[in-house]
């Protein structure tokens, strides 16, 4: 171990809370469900204690990789089990612990295969961690697939609407994304010469030629893209997000959308800068017209949980536009909404969660008046929505603000349109709510009751987050600069 | 002579011999399968203890080194683990048990014999023998008709594969003047600007090509498979593999020429696009997976076209990987067909129900073969495509990763019956976990993740083997 026997290591600590949960899962009979929720509750909160307390000890005078754990793994292929934490994945391992947790609390009424729906979501979370965390090539392509896997039997097993389809197609679409990574990765360490899978390696400057950075970020690209739902690769977002379990939406949509984003910012952007510059205006674009095609989608939809798929890839737009800006701002901004955006997809993936639990369906058509019969319900399904909208003092006003301001400077028009789709989202985000929560009562839905406070929990932690970093964004803002100041000062002009 | 060194081959032979007396007395399955578990372990355990030994017999035609010896020890686990599951010998006719246990001791003396061939008539003599022994063995199937028409098909596409093999090394010898590999090696490259000697040699690539099951030569996989009894196709899937691969890294060693790295990349996108292709429309579990052979001996091809130590190595861990992975599969199969039968992939369902432990080792082993990580499918890709990019062949590595993701699809649809069908309520098909099954799920599941993620110790051996 490449670090002082007094430090604590902290980051192989969470992946160890995950995998002791699994194992505690797994070793469980598979009749006793409450016993397998609280030791899931137990060890999900855990791993967000861990998270938090590493919010708290990172030294932001100090910035850069902090928390750093190294052993050698494969050294004959250079492969080093190499964790550690910037500005950049903080805030990520950050959403993981707050989504995981109030998922886990989420399918707190969950009947069906108990046991292998916990494990799997155990397996799927201890795949997302490691990969926020590592900085071995090698193993972020090894979590990266962790995450995936799990994916399938979780959609397809305890899903709802077309699930085996939704299934398939979204587990055949990511995987066509790694299927383009992994060339990435074996061509640049292959190129570089240096026998090593180490990012910090092989960020040296001036190691990969114009070319291999072309190629290189275009791969990643188009790989993590097609995660991060990157129009016109998104197809299997809304599809997929429709379809899962509500904790699996949370998930997904929370976490593992932004592990697209966040693998084109830690390989493609630390790798290639140059390819980075490169296809920034193709970026910019194929960015634009998610966000545009996402919120003239949405306004069609009868579903709610289609109108959030489609926002989700309206959302996932503007950090690909901040992205694509190649400034400070536009890389704080990215960063910040892909926390805000996964705190507020699960708020609204967990409040339809249980109205659907409840009415059994998800179509706008058949709900309406909730407001009478579920207040509190409701309350947590309008507070999802104006963060969506971007009204200010929630979380997500401060990331699109920083984002479009960058936007404004590079890609006017770019950012005119974007600032204009956000006008429209706001129709889709209110019709949504009109069409459920308000207007005349509704006769069927009368006898059901309002979510009470034990399942109402996973609700006010989100709800307070994103009120939280939406007083206060310098929290997270301070925290991110630590690290895209010295990228963009690194980067070659 | 140094019979010592020999002893892996000699121990075989005494298999067989054992069962060759039992085949004469009265026949008793259960002692049967009794003798072979323990004289398989055995063997297993007479191969390690062999794992130091090198040195030359027969005149220089037989090289006994770590390689080859590694591969032994690969083989003798092979046949280990498919005596395993013959303690139910359904799929077998009656009273031929012996004779199924006499003839897989000879396969495998011979495939081991194979792997330690130093001239070209030898690898001739050890890959008729263990040829001729599967020919049988796939005849011997319970459904007469199915069997024999299986084990008809495999002789004459097997028998023109080595007429082919054999004329090609007339060709080589007539243009190199010897037989010997190690002189070959030295004395062929220039030649292959040659057509008589590359095509000679390509030739006899043919007759290794059928082993493996790759293009132009894979059309008995899916008859075979289907025809012969579970464990005989187990057999043939795993250990004939491993095999093949090993002597195709011998004799390509000797083809570094741009022509024929060529050839070989062609025939190995033919052979993953149609293997997958073909996987997807099948209904019956042995035919998808007879099907995905012949992928996986197109990926295995990458690690030989780099013609390199780290592409030789590369395509000796993938043997192993396929070897554990396919094998998990079989015996999911196996268990699956309590009467011998061929399981239909709808057969599966439930399965995640009535054999949990036994569904989680499909899992692995399906996503395992679709080279998803955390097994040990995915770090022989990454080995394969490591070497291949240092050749400079990222064309070939990205249509080998869309064919990856081809097979996704059928291995999910695999998948998606062990965990999502509820079963339909048949009597034949009601099957319990039993605790033998359940220890092997765990080795398996725990051999394909460990050497998955901390594959060092593994890597090493086989880099000290390939000499890089």
């Amino acid at each position: 171990m490449h670090l002082s026997p007094t430090a604590f290591p902290w980051l192989t600590s969470i992946l160890f809370c995950c995998l002791g949960g699994l194992f505690t899962i797994l070793l469980l009979p598979r009749h006793r469900h409450q016993e397998i929720k609280w030791v899931g509750a137990l060890f999900s909160g855990l791993t967000l204690v861990l998270t938090l307390n590493l919010f708290l000890l990172y030294d932001q005078r100090l910035g850069g990789l902090q928390f750093v754990e190294r052993l050698a793994w494969i050294p004959s292929l250079g492969i080093t089990y190499f964790n550690g934490v910037d500005g950049f994945s903080l805030p990520m391992l950050l959403l993981s612990g707050i989504v995981f947790f109030t998922a886990v609390l989420t399918m707190w009424e969950l009947e069906q295969r108990v046991k292998e729906f916990f494990a799997l979501l155990f397996l799927l979370v201890t795949g997302v961690f490691g990969l926020f965390m590592s900085l071995d090539l090698f193993f972020i392509f090894v979590w990266y697939d962790v995450s995936l896997f799990p994916m399938y039997l979780l959609i397809a097993i305890w899903g709802s609407t077309r699930k085996e389809y939704g299934a398939m197609k979204l587990t055949l679409y990511l995987l066509a994304g790694s299927a383009l990574i992994l060339p990435g990765i074996v061509y640049l360490v292959v190129q570089s010469g240096l026998q090593t899978f180490d990012l910090t390696a092989l960020m040296r400057p001036d190691l990969f030629t114009p070319f291999e950075q072309k190629l290189g970020f275009f791969l990643f690209y188009i790989g993590f893209g097609i995660l991060a739902g990157v129009w016109p690769f998104h197809t299997w977002s809304p599809v997929g997000h429709v379809a899962a379990p509500t904790a699996v939406s949370m998930v997904h949509a929370g976490v593992l959308m932004k592990i697209g984003a966040f693998g084109v910012l830690r390989l493609g952007i630390f790798l290639c800068p140059l390819g980075w510059l490169y296809w920034a205006p193709l970026m910019a674009l194929l960015a634009t017209v998610g966000i545009v095609y996402g919120v003239l989608a949405g306004l069609r939809q009868t579903d709610i949980k289609y109108v959030i798929g489609y926002s989700s890839v309206s959302h996932m737009g503007i950090v690909g536009l901040g992205l694509a800006t190649v400034s400070v701002e536009g890389l704080n901004g990215a960063v910040f909404q892909m926390f805000a955006h996964g705190i507020m997809t699960a708020l609204f993936f967990s409040a339809v969660g249980y109205i659907y639990d409840r009415t059994h369906t998800k179509a706008l058509d058949e709900l309406g008046g909730l407001s009478h019969t579920m207040p509190v319900a409701s309350g947590y399904l309008v507070m999802a929505a104006l963060t969506g909208i971007g009204v200010p003092c929630l979380a997500s006003f401060w990331a699109e603000l920083t984002v479009f301001i960058a936007a404004f400077r590079v890609y006017p028009l770019y950012a005119t349109l974007a600032v204009a789709a956000l006008v429209v989202s706001a129709l889709f985000m209110l019709r949504v709510l009109q069409r459920t929560c308000y207007g005349p009562p509704n006769e069927r839905l009368a006898h059901l009751g309002d979510v009470s406070f034990g399942l109402g929990l996973p609700r006010m932690i989100l709800v307070a987050v994103i009120l939280l970093f939406g007083l206060f964004p310098a929290l997270m803002f301070e925290l991110i600069q630590t690290a895209s100041i010295p990228l963009l000062n690194g980067l070659p002009r | 002579m140094n019979a010592i060194i020999f002893s892996p081959e000699l121990w075989m032979l005494a298999i067989a011999g054992v069962f060759l007396i039992r085949a004469m007395i009265p026949p008793n399955a259960a002692r049967d399968y009794q003798i072979a578990l323990v004289m398989a372990t055995l063997a297993v355990g007479v191969c390690l203890a062999a794992l130091g030994f090198s040195g030359n017999l027969f005149a220089g035609t037989y090289r006994i080194d770590l390689f080859s010896q590694c591969y032994k020890c690969l083989l003798s686990t092979g046949l280990f683990l498919v005596v395993c599951l013959c303690n139910n010998l359904r799929g077998i006719r009656t009273g031929l048990q012996p004779e199924f246990y006499l003839l897989l001791a000879v396969s495998t003396l011979a495939m081991m014999m194979l792997v330690s061939s130093a001239h070209l008539l030898t690898i001739y003599m050890a890959l008729e023998l263990s040829s001729y022994s599967l020919y049988i063995l796939v005849a011997l199937g319970r459904d007469r008709d199915l069997a024999i028409r299986a084990g008809i098909k495999y002789f004459l596409v097997g028998a023109s594969a080595s007429a082919v093999m054999l004329f090609g090394m007339a060709m080589v010898y007539g243009a190199a003047g010897t037989a010997y590999l190690g002189e070959l090696a030295r004395v062929l490259p220039p030649l292959l600007e040659r057509p008589s000697a590359a095509i000679g040699l390509l030739l006899i690539l043919g007759g290794f090509f059928f082993k493996l099951a790759v293009f132009p030569f894979h059309f008995w996989a899916p008859v075979v498979y289907a025809g012969a009894a579970n464990q005989v196709a187990a057999y043939i899937a795993t250990v004939s593999k491993v095999a093949a691969v090993a002597i195709l890294i011998r004799v390509a060693a000797m083809g570094s020429s741009t022509y024929m790295v060529h050839v070989l990349a062609i025939l190995s996108i033919v052979s993953m696009t149609v293997g997958n292709l073909a996987a997807i429309a099948q209904k019956d579990l042995k035919r998808l997976l007879a099907y995905s052979s012949v992928a996986h001996g197109g990926y295995v091809l990458i690690g030989i076209l780099s013609m390199d130590a780290a592409g030789y190595a590369a395509a000796t861990f993938y043997a192993l990987a396929v070897l554990v992975m396919k094998f998990t599969c079989f015996m999911v199969v196996i268990k699956v067909a309590g009467d011998g039968g061929n399981p239909a992939i709808a057969d599966l369902a439930g399965l995640h129900r009535r054999a949990p432990l036994l569904a989680m080792a499909l899992m692995m082993a399906l996503f395992g073969l679709a080279g998803i990580p955390p097994t040990i499918g995915f770090t022989g890709k990454l080995l394969l495509f490591t070497a291949a990019m240092t050749q400079g062949h990222l064309a070939l590595i990205l249509i080998a990763m869309i064919n990856v993701v081809i097979s996704l699809y059928y291995y999910l649809h695999v998948l998606r019956a062990a965990y999502l069908l509820e079963p339909v309520d048949n009597a034949a098909r009601v099957y319990r976990e039993t605790v033998p099954i359940k220890v092997m799920s765990v080795v398996m599941i725990a051999a394909m993740v460990i050497l998955g993620i901390y594959p060092q110790q593994l890597i090493q051996l086989i880099n000290q083997a390939v000499g890089l």
